[in-house]
């Protein structure tokens, strides 16, 4: 797909001299190249709909920027930045519209569709199909979550954030973390064997098998 | 296919398997390498198979979840059009007392003629200027009465100007007529 470009920022008062670099946030360009994937995938993985999560993207961005002034860089610019992610999210799932319109909008994420990228690897047929169905398990269990109890999920699993991190990005307690954390594991583990499929997959990858999520994050 | 939860001997004494909290713990953590001590929570892994098994699986689904989020959001993002950021901005502050300079320079020569135009008027002195603006006001009462006359008398008019000469066609008749018998008695006396 041809990909148009998009004046995003405003060019008057911008001003990028290399003498004039104070906080990360001045190379825009770059924090832009380096985090929109991992901000996009946050919010539409919070947002479920992909066009809230592109526009939420960009202010995510833009807020940054204007307020780059006041990052201290007493936390990571990564956690910074889904930070602001959040507070937009949370702003926006508060309105009653987005609430309306996330049932009918044609850009609400497809759970069959997500469940379409579970990567092959080298399993059977039937061991892929399975797995298709433990994600979009999961995908709606989720979805079912409070949403704090899915934010602090999502940050912990999808971004693979520590909970000193989530406490720094949620700006929670390190316990109420902890609390929301394994709240929302329950549900799922009681979702997952309800479900009954919690067979494990014949041919797990061995790094699944034998580490977990130890390796995955290595290997992102 | 499920896994049979049925109770395992005790592996931790007073424990049966492990508990919510136990489970959320071992779940949270991205390793399930056991430190040199470990805790009892892992040592019940160690030797409750139906434990090991359900959090194996639970973890291989969530592993599958981040995955399939993380493959799905590249594939969306490659859709969204990419942003264009200014280049780096030519009003750098270092050039920034040379656009300010050019900008009066600007604004001065746009000003000067009008200072001079104005200077101009203010050199003439009041008398002339008020006797040549009532001369003027003088002039142009006497062309709109002059005007204003020609148009009454236009319009009082029975026939327009550019109908007279078809006001009466008689009278043009009877001119070729009087000529023509003129005309006639000259032939005759011919």
């Amino acid at each position: 797909m041809a990909q148009e470009e998009v004046q995003m920022f405003p060019t008057t008062s911008l001003s990028l001299g290399s003498e004039e670099l104070e906080t990360p946030l001045d190379d825009l360009e770059s924090v832009v190249a380096l985090y929109q994937p991992r901000v996009f995938r946050f919010l539409l993985a919070t947002l479920r709909d992909r066009d809230a999560a592109e526009t939420l993207t960009q202010e995510t961005f833009l807020r940054a920027w204007s307020a780059r002034a006041s990052f201290r860089e007493d936390c990571s610019l990564a956690t910074w930045l889904i930070r602001i992610a959040l507070n937009l999210a949370r702003d926006h799932t508060r309105t009653g519209r987005f609430r309306f319109w996330k049932r009918v909008t044609a850009s609400a994420v497809d759970v069959a569709e997500v469940a379409a990228f579970v990567p092959a690897h080298d399993r059977s047929a039937e061991d892929h199909l399975i797995a298709q169905q433990q994600v979009a398990e999961i995908w709606q269990t989720v979805n079912g979550l409070s949403d704090r109890q899915r934010s602090v999920f999502l940050l912990r699993f999808l971004e693979e954030m520590e909970i000193p991190e989530i406490a720094s990005v949620t700006g929670l307690p390190l316990g109420t973390v902890k609390s929301h954390l394994y709240r929302a594991l329950a549900i799922i583990r009681t979702q997952h064997n309800r479900s009954g499929q919690s067979t494990t997959l014949h041919n797990l990858p061995e790094r699944n098998a034998t580490t977990g999520y130890a390796t995955s994050k290595e290997t992102r | 296919m499920t896994p049979q939860l049925v109770p395992q001997p005790r592996a931790v004494p007073g424990e049966g398997h492990l508990t919510g909290e136990q489970f959320g713990e071992l779940l949270a953590r991205f390793t399930e390498e056991v430190g040199p001590e470990p805790t009892l929570a892992e040592a019940h892994l160690q030797v409750c198979e139906a434990c090991s098994a359900e959090l194996a699986s639970l973890r291989e689904a969530i592993t599958l979840f981040r995955e399939a989020s993380d493959a799905y959001a590249e594939q969306e993002l490659r859709g969204i059009p990419r942003w264009r950021l200014p280049n780096r901005s030519v009003f750098s502050h270092t050039f920034v007392p040379a656009y300010w300079f050019v900008a009066a320079a600007m604004f001065l020569t746009a000003l000067l003629p009008l200072q001079v135009m104005r200077r101009h008027a203010q050199g003439t002195p009041p008398a002339v200027a008020a006797t040549a603006t009532v001369s003027n006001a003088a002039s142009s009462a006497q062309s709109d009465e002059a005007l204003l006359e020609d148009v009454n008398r236009e319009v009082s008019r029975s026939v327009p100007a550019s109908m007279q000469d078809l006001d009466d066609p008689t009278e043009d008749a009877s001119a070729v007529n009087s000529e023509s018998s003129n005309a006639t008695t000259n032939e005759r006396k011919d």
